[in-house]
């Protein structure tokens, strides 16, 4: 109970149905965290849980030293917690720019300079420039004119990494951040997270499918089945559980992908 | 705005301006109710075309604004004009505060559509049944005020003075609404609307903007209707009902609900559509209808999507299909 | 008041009820099958009316030139809804939901600019057949004939639908549209079909409707506003797409509007409109809300 962020005997049920059956985790800071396991398993929702989108039964959240648990998803997102989604979820009719302008803005008053004239449309100069800031990150400076709309798939899911960045998060959640990309978009995506949470000092949570991904960034894993952790550890510790090669990687790791 | 658009705005705000030197008193007249729609097209757009929520009631709001304004001009209660329209539009806005928080916690869409419905069907009756509001005739012969400006008063009795108030008043409310529009606010609602949840996960309080946005409609639609009382000197139970209601939303279809422009252009239109077939019976609804279709499936983005549109692919370059919304 | 205001209240209601029932049936339908609200119902309801009264005339020999005139603009309204379909709704299959609702708004403009090109803004009004004009007396209770032919013809309707829809293989086929079109047209169901035959039989039921209730009425290009509201609150209440949900909300509504009357008579309606507040603030989904028609 001494991590960053802190689940505590977490259950939810729809109707009869049990999907989390009193889960724990413990993520440090700094550390990527990754939540695998069948489909089924419950990891979308215990991700759902964690970034408040869910509400349960029992159990409690604690994000850096505080109580979370009854904090709505908005609230958690200004104390510091960004998210993507499998599919990425970007504002579609305004320009790329934009997009990181309004998440900008929506930190606040301070961001969005307080001290201009309530008349002033325009973002300020230092906003703006922040804003390039995150976009050449990601290498979408060149497109920020473009309406999002006509973006290709992976510009999308970038985009969506800096909506989630200019959010200035301390933790990132990201829900399959490789989902539907094609191999060589998956490994500069990989090498674009990995160079990210070392420059902003972050802490990353994640759901993935593709074990490369999982292999290239997580320092932790849990490995959940049926609602319920089946292990926690680092790759090494997980791998070589007896349980988890019976019910998960044997399935996913020597059989079929996905 | 690029030059286009503002020799566009030169024009029809002089078109505006010197209209009673050359038109008669009846297209004066047809001109000013065209200014206090689109504000009230405005107002409702507010809520459509950069929030997302679709209000089925709004005449509601007009009503409210003007009978307030009605009935205080006719009772002659000695309340500066100024700070009549303004408490039309603080009731507004509280009766849109009260309305919001019951309803924006739950409902939006078809419930929503439906809910603002009915309450405004609830008002066109209570305000049917008030002895005080005229019943169903309404209050009539309302008097035109004066202007009281602390160093000067300024008489608005002839049609022609309250007509170039209604343009003062017009350039300033819209000029207000641009500013609510396209600042910050503005593009967090633009955002709430592309995607409410999204919008929640960067961190913006989605229920409160709603919440927020609903108010300022509600507000601003009363103006509009406390600015028609004196104009018109009647107001009737009609202005409650739920075909006024559907007149924003119309002309902001017809004129481009994404653009902040579209709903002036859309009410202008209208009311030209109305203007120039009314010697045949039905055949203005005919027309409107036909129009509204054509937009609907050919051109959702209205009338001022479809300028832009032809702008863009008249200097098409790679990537000019991409330009950012007009604005 | 007395146990006969009551009586008579009920039996009033329930022939308001069956009304606007006949009305929403087809309003249901079409949302529960093609996902649209359709403003224009209302308008096609009053096309039939109009229909209905070419064919009769002011003064209806009898009940089945009525009935037959009835059908008559059921039928030509059906013709229209094909028409509609082809032009309008089709191209709305996957559009926003706020753009159906301008379409069909739209489309009921131009409802009523055609409707007052033809048959013009004058009223016009119909007495009901000869064996329909007159009342049923129990006791001290009168019951006019009209009503009760009202009430006869919404049963009616409501169990060839509740039949057509869960006993038929057309209705099941529609089940399942309903539920998933995407899955049914992996089926092998031929969607867009199904969704045509919804609209023709849809807009027929509004045509039909504007028929059975052409008499005791003014007849006006607005009178398709009129019961629009009311069959709209009542899809919505009896849970939207829920055929069954429409004839409970309408029913429901139509012995409020009555009772209304009874109690506040100087507020016609205002007791319907704070009901359907309160009760879609207490069960915003309706009464048999879901993918079921």
């Amino acid at each position: 109970m001494s991590g960053f962020l802190n689940v505590a005997g977490v259950h939810k049920s729809y109707g009869a149905h049990h999907v989390l059956k009193g889960i724990d985790l413990d993520v440090g800071q700094g550390e990527t965290f990754a939540i695998i396991g069948p489909n089924g398993a419950g990891k979308t929702t215990l991700f759902r849980v964690m970034t408040g989108e869910v509400a349960f039964e029992k159990g409690t959240i604690t994000y850096d030293g505080r109580d979370v648990t009854r904090t709505s998803a908005y609230e958690r997102v200004r104390l510091g917690m960004g998210r993507t989604f499998q599919v990425a979820r970007i504002f579609p009719d305004v320009t790329v720019e934009e997009n990181i302008v309004v998440t900008i803005e929506a930190r606040g008053r301070a961001a969005r300079d307080g001290t201009a004239p309530w008349y002033r449309v325009k973002p300020s100069g230092s906003l703006v420039d922040e804003a390039h800031g995150y976009l050449s990150d990601l290498g979408l400076l060149a497109k920020k004119d473009v309406e999002a709309k006509f973006l290709s798939h992976g510009d999308k899911k970038r985009l969506e990494l800096g909506i989630a960045l200019a959010g200035r998060p301390r933790i990132l959640m990201l829900d399959e951040p490789t989902a539907g990309m094609s191999p060589m978009d998956r490994s500069a995506t990989i090498e674009l997270i990995r160079d990210l949470r070392a420059r902003k000092n972050m802490t990353v949570v994640m759901t993935e499918h593709d074990m490369d991904v999982i292999f290239g960034l997580a320092t932790r894993i849990l490995v959940m089945h049926h609602g319920e952790t089946i292990a926690v550890g680092t790759i090494e510790e997980v791998s070589n559980n007896p349980v988890v090669r019976e019910v998960y990687l044997g399935e996913e790791m020597y059989g079929a992908e996905g | 705005m690029n030059s286009a658009k503002i020799i566009a705005l030169i024009v029809s705000a002089a078109t505006f301006v010197t209209l009673p030197y050359w038109a008669n008193q009846g297209i004066m007249f047809l001109a000013g109710l065209v200014l206090i729609e689109a504000i009230f097209a405005l107002s409702w757009n507010l809520l459509f075309g950069f929030t997302g929520l679709a209000s089925f009631g709004h005449a509601a709001f007009f009503a409210i604004g003007a009978y307030l304004t009605g009935y205080a001009l006719r009772a002659a209660l000695g309340v500066p004009f100024l700070l009549l329209i303004l408490a039309s539009g603080v009731l507004g806005a509280a009766a849109a505060v009260v309305v919001g928080v019951v309803l924006l916690r739950r409902t939006t869409g078809i419930h929503l559509a439906i809910f603002t419905l009915a309450l405004a069907e609830v008002l066109r009756i209570i305000i049917g049944y008030s002895t005080a509001l005229g019943r169903e005739d309404g209050l009539a012969s309302i008097p035109r005020p004066s202007l009281e400006l602390g160093f000067m008063t300024i008489s608005l009795n002839s049609g022609t003075s309250y007509y170039w108030f209604l343009c003062v008043a017009f350039a300033l409310v819209a000029w207000l609404m641009w500013v609510v529009c396209h600042g910050a606010f503005g593009r967090i609602l633009v955002s709430i609307r592309q995607d409410p949840e999204r919008a929640s996960f960067v961190g913006v309080n989605v229920p409160a903007y709603r919440l927020t946005a609903f108010t300022i409609s509600g507000g601003v639609a009363a103006v509009s209707g406390a600015l028609y009382a004196p104009w018109a000197q009647i107001v009737t139970p009609e202005s409650a009902h739920w075909i006024h209601s559907t007149q924003p939303m119309l002309a902001s279809l017809l004129g481009g609900a994404h653009s902040f422009f579209g709903p002036i252009i859309g009410t202008v239109l209208f009311s030209l559509i109305n203007y120039l077939t009314r010697n045949l019976v039905g055949l203005s609804e005919l027309v409107i209808g036909v129009t509204l279709l054509v937009i609907v499936l050919a051109a959702p983005s209205g009338v001022a999507g479809l300028f832009k549109a032809l702008r863009t692919s008249y200097a098409t370059k790679p990537g000019a299909g991409a330009q950012r919304e007009a604005s | 008041m007395s146990m006969i205001d009551i009586y008579f209240t009920l039996i009033n209601g329930l022939a308001t009820g069956m009304a606007v029932f006949l009305v929403a049936a087809g309003l249901t339908l079409i949302f529960g099958i093609l996902k649209i609200l359709n403003f224009a119902h209302g308008s096609f309801f009053m096309i039939g009316a109009y229909v209905a009264y070419t064919i009769v005339g002011s003064n209806p020999g009898s009940i089945w030139m009525f009935v037959i005139a009835a059908i008559g603009g059921g039928l030509v309204v059906g013709a229209l809804g094909y028409v509609t379909d082809r032009l309008v709704l089709s191209r709305l299959r996957n559009v926003d939901e706020a753009y159906m609702l301008i379409a069909t708004f739209a489309v009921l403009l131009v409802c009523t600019g055609v409707v007052k090109m033809i048959w013009g803004v004058n009223y016009a009004s119909v007495t009901p057949p000869p064996t329909l004009d007159g009342a049923l007396i129990v006791g001290a209770l009168f019951v006019p004939t009209y009503s009760i032919f009202v009430i006869i013809a919404g049963l009616l309707v409501f169990v060839a639908l509740e039949l057509a829809i869960h006993r038929t293989w057309l209705g099941k086929l529609l089940q399942s549209v309903a539920n998933d079109s995407w899955m049914s047209g992996l089926l092998g169901i031929n969607v867009p079909l199904a969704l045509t035959a919804t609209a023709i039989v849809s807009f027929m039921l509004a045509g039909l409707a504007g028929g059975l209730l052409l008499a005791n009425q003014t007849l006006s290009p607005i009178l398709g506003e009129s019961y629009l509201l009311l069959a709209f609150m009542a899809v919505v209440i009896g849970g939207l797409g829920s055929v069954r949900g429409a004839f409970i909300a309408a029913s429901l509504l139509g012995i409020i509007e009555s009772g209304s009357s009874l109690f506040l008579p100087n507020m016609p309606g205002m007791a319907t409109y704070v009901f359907v507040i309160l009760f879609l603030l207490a069960k915003p989904q309706g009464l048999l809300g879901g993918d079921r028609i």
